[in-house]
């Protein structure tokens, strides 16, 4: 088995990204898939991007904008 | 109408950190590669033709490695003919050949060098920036800048007025996000601009005697929430920040926006002014990409960002500075005890959270309306300690301003099993129940009266067996004074016979990390005028109390800091507590039976302990 690389954009582990761990992933071309070093996530790009949507569950207020403050 | 200003700076940073790893990966590492630093060149040139094309003058900051290449240098100087930009000179982006065959090192944070490297750096930079250009810098900077530093930089070139100084809350949060591996342990300081003390950075100057010289400014403005309990790196006027917290969908990101307005609307707060910085390293923008942004994105959050800056300035409603134009503006403007405050409300999680953040020669302070107004974070500035850091000291890494509350770092009203976390609050108790103020959500408003900042609660209602009581909350702030006095005062009774103790306290200890410190050597004391109690700390979980006291405090030796709470009259009992090895902690407080409309009020107080 050849060694891992990057892939097509350095995509962070998003379990990881949930406890505040930024980890880049590795990508390993065999497999069609990226997997993190730290923790046990692996997944393909689709993974990966279900993953980071779930990473932004807890930002409720994203997408609004503000214009009244304290 | 305030007067918002905006600093925007850039640099050519030609070996961009982050850049040599991700463009790099697979290759052997070599930070003189030529695609690389054109690369770094055409992100600076870039980031400038963005700000100019939004009609701003920027802050170059020149970096060492760039003092080496021409054309950063006849850039640096066309753009300051043609668009005023500031030529100024930052302690960053030292890496380079010409660097690491003189250092023999990879080190490229200034203040972790040894004090006789940071000199020998300090003469080398800005003699080969005044061999470029003719002229020293007026301003410079880094992530960090220590005391020693700066005091050296200013007997050295005197000139100097303005610099970055620190990130705020860039701590053991930022360190552990970038898997342990990123060493800028630097909480604990001022969140918006200051001037530094010849002692500590973060610590601002309390007169011309303890003035360090120059005008301090903040690496980014921070969202004062999320970065209390998150990575400082994701919530900052920084667009690929906010990219890197991944708060964006489509392309969107109106949290950026929301951000800069939260920051405009601070100068309620502070007479009138209001500021933001926008500092992005050219890695941020690398063609490869940053983490799963793209570079299109990238490139457009920036340009978004630089609009949505314009179309501000366009309304009237923001003024760009350069650095040093700022330090001038500040020093004209501004007080040696004139304090930075902010009422701050969440923008992101959807809460209806808000902090207050207090900041002054004396002390830092973070009091949470979700936990009933209590203190969540005290930092003793009045301490001014002097803790040298860099190579050679006892201290290689941890920059930090020392803690007495850290709500975050050591609990605060809830733990786990057994034991107590740092906090300030008040229990209230009536027939054999108590209740925790850190239980009541409410929310404050925020009012000048002279010298007085006052934060004042809406009444939290809490309910006993059989009793209902309304309590309001009321923090004081007087200018100079490094105390707070806080008022507790019974709004209502379901029954107006009643009558409940209230108990004001706060938990304590010391440290800059989420680790406990060695609490040997504190002393607890109360007095009642005539007599008086005192526990030496040995982890024995000591109390004593006493009658008609008329000061509790705790003298903490290791950050030369004594804490001191007084009632406003007598017929108070106070008691201090010592903590034990899985609480280590103090406990200091005042008791006191009140009635209805009665009112109890006491000063917690900051002094130097020598």
């Amino acid at each position: 088995m050849a060694q891992a690389g990057k892939g097509r954009l350095n995509y962070r582990c998003p379990s990881c990204f949930m406890r505040d761990l930024d980890m880049d992933m590795f990508y390993d071309k065999q497999k069609d898939e990226y997997y993190c070093l730290r923790c046990q996530f692996t997944g393909n790009e689709a993974d990966v991007l279900k993953g980071n949507d779930m990473c932004r569950i807890k930002y409720r207020s994203m997408l609004k904008r503000i214009t009244v403050f304290s | 109408m305030g007067k918002f200003i905006l600093n925007i700076i850039h640099r050519p940073e030609m070996v961009p950190e982050y850049a040599e790893k991700i463009t790099g990966q697979g290759k052997k590492e070599d930070i003189s590669r030529k695609d690389l630093l054109t690369e770094s060149l055409d992100i600076f040139k870039l980031q400038q033709q963005i700000a100019h094309e939004n009609g701003f003058k920027t802050t170059i900051q020149m970096t060492y490695a760039s003092l080496f290449n021409e054309e950063a240098v006849e850039l640096a100087k066309e753009h300051h003919e043609k668009y005023g930009d500031e030529i100024s000179l930052t302690l960053l982006g030292l890496p380079c050949k010409e660097f690491r065959e003189k250092y023999k090192t990879k080190d490229f944070c200034i203040w972790m060098f040894s004090m006789e490297d940071k000199k020998s750096i300090v003469n080398d930079v800005f003699e080969k920036f005044y061999s470029m250009f003719g002229f020293y810098p007026t301003s410079t900077g880094s992530y960090y800048m220590d005391a020693e530093l700066i005091n050296y930089i200013k007997e050295t070139y005197p000139m100097v007025k303005c610099a970055v100084t620190s990130c705020w809350e860039e701590g053991p949060k930022a360190y552990r996000t970038c898997n342990n591996s990123w060493y800028t342990f630097l909480d604990g300081g001022p969140w918006n601009p200051w001037i530094p003390s010849k002692q500590n950075t973060h610590a601002p100057a309390a007169s011309e005697h303890e003035d360090s010289g120059i005008v301090a400014i903040p690496h980014l403005s921070r969202d004062l929430l999320a970065c209390f309990d998150g990575n400082g790196s994701n919530f900052g006027t920084h667009p690929q920040n906010v990219l890197r917290g991944m708060i964006y969908k489509n392309g969107e990101y109106p949290y950026l926006y929301n951000l800069i307005d939260q920051y405009r609307s601070l100068e309620k707060y502070n007479s009138g002014y209001a500021y933001n910085m926008m500092f992005v390293g050219p890695g941020w923008m690398n063609k490869m990409g940053r983490w799963e942004a793209t570079y299109e994105l990238l490139v457009k959050s920036y340009k978004d960002g630089m609009a949505y800056y314009g179309s501000l300035r366009d309304k009237n409603e923001l003024e760009d500075m350069t650095m040093s134009e700022f330090a001038d503006w500040y020093r004209e403007n501004k007080s040696y005890t004139e304090p930075e405050c902010a009422l701050w409300k969440d923008i992101l999680y959807g809460s209806d959270k808000q902090l207050f953040w207090y900041s002054d020669p004396f002390l830092r302070t973070c009091l949470d309306m979700n936990q009933g107004g209590a203190i969540i974070d005290l930092r003793p500035y009045i301490a001014k300690l002097e803790r040298p850091i860099g190579i050679g000291t006892k201290n290689v890494h941890d920059a930090s301003y020392p803690y007495l509350v850290q709500s975050m770092y050591r609990a605060g009203y809830f733990t786990h099993y057994v034991g107590e976390g740092t906090i300030k609050s008040c229990k209230i108790s009536y027939e054999g129940e108590e209740v925790d103020l850190c239980l009541c959500r409410t929310k404050a408003s925020f009012s000048q009266n002279g010298k007085d900042r006052v934060l004042t609660l809406d009444p939290v209602e809490i309910e006993f067996r059989d009793l209902t009581i309304k309590l309001v909350s009321t923090f004081t702030f007087t200018e100079g004074a490094g105390e707070i006095k806080i008022s507790r005062k019974i709004s209502g009774m379901s029954n107006p016979d009643a009558k409940i103790t209230l108990n004001e306290y706060i938990t304590a200890c010391y440290g800059t990390t989420e680790y406990p410190e060695d609490m040997t050597g504190i002393t607890l004391k109360l007095t009642d005028g005539k007599a008086v109690k005192q526990i030496d700390y040995n982890y024995k979980c000591r109390e004593e109390k006493m009658t008609e006291v008329i000061e509790v405090e705790a003298t903490i030796p290791q950050i030369g800091t004594r804490l001191r709470i007084r009632p406003a009259d007598g017929q108070i009992h106070g008691y201090i507590n010592e903590g034990y090895a899985f609480s280590p902690m103090f406990t200091l407080g005042l008791t006191k039976e009140l009635s209805n409309e009665e009112e109890m009020i006491t000063w917690l107080r900051l002094e130097k302990a020598d």
